[in-house]
């Protein structure tokens, strides 16, 4: 039998290995076509706040997972369903992923983000199947589409299905609620500067929530197709504000610190928004950086307990 | 110097005429001519007029830093930055966001305290190893010690995605949103470096005649180094601290104000006086047209706007080479 | 020339063609190798999960344990190759800027390259509507960079203000912008550029290393061409001409190698410039001051590139520092005393 080359031989062994601990396969459509994942894998290993999310809504809890917050944090709200001792083992920052950390955990199937590089795909799908989600323009509802890639990836369709379907049954459940209490209107969606506030995007995640709660949102024409938010709108243009709720994302702990910090600014105060009170500030974290089902429940936990007391 | 002056004056009333908004030139010549109905009065008085007072003093400050900097160390391409206060004030806003403030309740104080602490840094080094009177040294020393500061910054963000996601905000600098307390708080640094240049400035001209001839009429060159570094600290420190770190400011400002201004160290710093104001609010006042209704960071077009500047001052003149 | 072999020179002969190297040099190199060596192995053994060192060879030839085979050849030998290549590529051409100003401080850098490849790699991230893979991009931007520049300083030296000037105002306007695409995206585009603002050398394109060691093949013998003018330059110009060195000439040859390998050096790793700071330094300080440490710039470039990723993999394991942090966190103090220092050559 001829000699193979060093790293022929490497993959040789490793592809044969992976081949006998796949029992049956899937087949999911990626970023970058189509990947064969195991039926019921075992150890996941998520490289993305999303796919975390999505895995933990469907009761699978990855052995392995990129922090977000300092040390070996992730997302507070992410925390609230992590139990005990059952935590993923950290595998590197969301900014510099370390492949090793991530081969050390044998995973049988990894979960990215669309922002992930075609290098580090390439050396991770050797690793064990990669599942990237296609990168989409921005728009409200393009968590579902990951989340369902992630399901489906997970063997999990039908229990990622319905944690949508709870999440949109809450949400309307919600706008009814609201509009009992006679709680409608639009609302605004900023992060507070003191130069002046980024207006965030109606096809921002958290605004198809919003939306779905009854208080659409509007992002007054300034954030075009592709941006996330604005750049920071002039404060001579604040009443360019027209919401009915303004909430407020902060990324600290103390939401009204930055509401009283806003309120120093005379342009702000002057808001007809924050003279009827209706200014919410919120935890930004998951306002304007996370998506997924959990992520939504707790957008809709936190809506729910600032309008409905 | 009065054509400059001049042109400052009606730089500065073109920014308090101009504005992302909607009240037009003519509204706000009404307000000044006290005329003017309610909201172009809030605009004008709470926003512009606040903005602009605050730009001249920046663009003073960051004008006076750089040319006392470049003629302390010699070296006409250095900059405040390189003396680690600009870095140093980064550092101290991103520890103090990593600990828990956030961008909308940061204090003034931090960025100036930061500025202060990475000149001192660099001042301890340098004269630590006995070289406090080689002004190369001086800037090799801030430059390295920036790198650090910068990298230990970046280190931060890499840890803690939250900080990550605030300072980048901080970082691209901006006038808006500073009250008059503000300036206030600051002024007292202000005047303190004020006077030092005004006490010093005739020992730097001596100084540029070499350090002999300077001891030799009685100056000190070594108190008159550390009084300019102590100088520029403050003036960084105050102007980081109002609006964040404006690159770019204290190289171009004191190259041009060289090249009308000739050799004497005095000359050139009386010209950064209507200088530094005039480029800061000449970036101000692009930044708010160029994306109205929202504004761009002053950052990015002092560096787009003194490029430019900078190049043409070279090309014109004949410079000696390295 | 008559007499023998001047002193602390070997004299080789092959047939008819004859060499001389300097001893000291070759003593130098030897022992810079002999320390990389080392240092490499230790590279292919330690990480997140440690090898025993008897089980690197298997591992390398891809029999034994298939998950170590593959950690060895997948994950750490082609990033221990990217940092050999790209450390001596940066301490090389900081090598040659640095005897081309006579300034211990000059990198490529200060022409704007860092922060142009920066500027173009981010934007094809954070989505221009590009569709050329980051290092590619790197690569055009810092050509792009350079190319401006020199354009900048037509008609003077290369060594004139205009020229530095004109390189800080580029590197100052693309820094800037980079600046403000970081601000207006989204955490998760700005995340993914993050590895190209600071240098590093997880999972890097294997295109760009073949492209650097290219690159660094025909750099390195070129740069050793020039090695005779190259001493000459660092005297005064009078005097350098005096000794028959065609000095503008030579001086953009020079410079054109010198941003060529830092280009192709980035366009890997991303601005890691440091090395180019570092690897000399140590060069200098080992070699003799008669002539330029180029090949022990470039090993000494290496092997700091090395050790610098090894540490950022095992300080805070499992979370890995980046190549450029560490380089500049422990490269900045030490850099502090070295130029502090009295020294034997003139800044």
């Amino acid at each position: 039998m001829p000699k193979l080359p060093p790293i022929a031989a490497g993959i040789a062994g490793l592809a044969t290995l992976l081949t006998f601990s796949v029992a049956q396969a899937a087949s999911v459509d990626t970023a970058h076509g189509e990947v064969e994942v195991p039926d019921a894998p075992e150890r996941v290993v998520t490289l993305y706040e999303g796919a975390l999310d999505a895995a933990l809504a469907v009761e699978v809890t990855p052995v392995g997972a990129v922090t977000t917050r300092g040390g070996d944090g992730v997302a507070r709200y992410i925390e609230a369903h992590l139990e005990g001792e059952n935590r993923p083992a950290i595998v590197g920052v969301v900014r510099e992923i370390n492949l090793e950390a991530v081969l050390a955990e044998r995973p049988d199937l990894i979960l990215a983000a669309p922002q992930l590089s075609d290098e580090q795909y390439t050396l991770l799908s050797r690793i064990a199947p990669t599942v990237v989600p296609e990168a989409r323009e921005l728009a409200a509802d393009n968590w579902k589409h990951e989340a369902r890639l992630f399901g489906a990836s997970l063997g999990r369709e039908a229990a990622l299905e319905s944690a949508i379907d709870e999440v949109e049954a809450r949400a309307a459940g919600l706008a009814e609620a609201l509009a009992e209490t006679g709680i409608d209107g639009s609302a605004n969606l900023v992060r507070w500067m003191p130069q002046g506030p980024l207006v965030m995007s109606e096809a921002l995640f958290t605004s198809g929530v919003l939306a779905a709660a009854g208080l659409p949102v509007d992002d007054a024409g300034l954030v075009n197709q592709r941006g996330v938010h604005s750049d920071p709108l002039s404060l001579e243009n604040l009443s360019r504000l027209e919401g009915d709720w303004m909430f407020l994302a902060t990324l600290n702990e103390e939401g009204d610190q930055a509401l009283e910090a806003a309120k120093q600014s005379a342009a702000f105060a002057r808001l007809p928004v924050v003279n009827k009170g209706q200014v919410i500030p919120v935890d930004g974290q998951l306002w304007t950086s996370a998506n997924g089902p959990l992520a939504a429940q707790a957008i809709l936990d936190d809506i729910e307990s600032a309008l409905l007391p | 110097m009065t054509l400059l002056v001049a042109l400052l004056a009606a730089v500065a009333i073109a920014s308090v005429m101009l504005g992302a908004g909607d009240v037009t030139p003519a509204r706000a010549l009404a307000v000044l001519l006290g005329r003017g109905d309610d909201e172009a009065a809030f605009v004008v008085g709470s926003l512009r007029a606040p903005r602009t007072l605050i730009g001249i003093v920046v663009g003073v400050s960051l004008g006076l830093a750089g040319a006392l900097l470049q003629a302390v160390s010699r070296n006409p391409l250095a900059e405040p930055g390189l003396l680690g206060v600009s870095a140093g004030a980064a550092f101290a806003v991103g520890v103090a966001l990593w600990l828990g403030a956030s961008a909308a309740t940061l204090r003034i104080a931090v960025g100036q305290l930061g500025a202060l602490l990475g000149c001192v840094a660099v001042l301890g080094v340098v004269r630590l190893r006995g070289m406090g009177d080689d002004p190369v040294r001086l800037v090799l020393a801030g430059a390295a010690f920036s790198a650090l500061l910068a990298s230990l910054t970046s280190l931060l963000l890499l840890f803690d995605q939250r900080t990550a996601d605030e300072i980048r905000f901080w970082v691209v600098g901006s006038l808006a949103g500073r009250h008059l307390e503000d300036l206030v708080a600051v002024l007292p640094s202000l005047a303190v470096a004020l006077g030092i240049i005004a006490v010093i400035a005739r020992p730097l001209a001596a100084l540029a005649l070499g350090e002999r001839v300077a001891s030799g009429l009685g100056h000190h060159p070594g108190r008159v180094r550390l009084l300019v570094i102590l100088a520029v600290a403050l003036l960084v420190g105050a102007a980081t601290a109002l609006a964040g770190p404006i690159a770019f400011v204290g190289l171009v400002v004191p190259f041009a104000a060289r090249a009308l201004a000739g050799p004497d160290i005095r000359r050139t710093l009386w010209l950064c006086l209507p200088l530094g104001p005039l480029m800061v609010l000449v970036a101000d006042i692009v930044s708010r047209l160029v994306v109205a209704p929202s504004e761009l960071p002053i950052g990015v077009l002092t560096a787009l706007l003194g490029a430019p500047v900078l190049v043409a001052v070279v090309r014109a003149r004949r410079l000696p080479t390295l | 020339m008559n007499g023998g072999t001047p002193s602390g020179y070997w004299h080789l002969t092959l047939g008819r063609a004859s060499l001389l190297l300097e001893r000291r040099a070759l003593w130098v190199g030897a022992l810079l190798l002999s320390a990389l060596l080392p240092a490499s192995l230790a590279y292919l053994v330690l990480g997140t999960e440690r090898l025993p060192l008897a089980g690197l060879w298997p591992a390398l030839q891809g029999s034994g344990d298939p998950f170590a085979a593959f950690m060895v050849q997948e994950l750490r030998l082609p990033r221990l190759v990217a940092a050999w290549l790209s450390g001596a590529a940066f301490a090389l051409a900081g090598c040659l800027m640095q005897t081309l100003a006579r300034n211990r401080l000059a990198t490529p850098g200060i022409i704007g390259i860092d922060n142009g490849a920066t500027a173009f790699a981010v934007a094809s991230i954070v989505g221009l509507g590009v569709s050329l893979a980051p290092p590619a991009m790197a690569l055009a931007g810092g050509a792009t960079a350079a190319a401006i520049t020199f354009g900048l300083a037509s008609g003077g030296d290369t060594r004139g203000y205009r020229f530095i000037v004109g390189g800080i105002g580029i590197g100052a306007v693309f820094g800037a912008v980079t600046q403000l695409r970081l601000a207006q995206v989204d955490i998760d585009s700005a995340n993914a550029a993050y590895p190209w603002t600071v240098g590093t050398l997880n999972s890097r394109s294997p295109g760009a290393v073949t492209v650097l060691a290219a690159g660094l093949a025909l750099g390195l013998p070129l740069a050793l061409a020039l090695g005779r003018s190259l001493a000459g330059l660092r005297f005064p110009d009078a005097v350098a001409s005096g000794l028959g060195i065609p000095l503008k000439r030579r001086r953009l040859q020079v410079l054109t190698l010198a941003v060529l390998l830092t280009a192709l050096a980035v366009a890997l790793a991303g601005p890691v410039g440091m090395v180019g700071l570092i690897g000399p330094e140590i060069a200098r300080s080992l070699s003799s001051p008669r002539g330029v440490p180029l090949v022990a710039s470039a090993l000494a470039g290496a092997l700091v590139m090395v050790l610098a990723d090894l540490v950022g993999r095992l300080l805070l394991a499992p979370i890995e520092l980046p190549v450029g942090i560490v380089t500049a966190i422990v490269g900045g103090p030490w850099l502090l005393w070295i130029l502090l220092r009295p020294s034997r050559s003139p800044v």
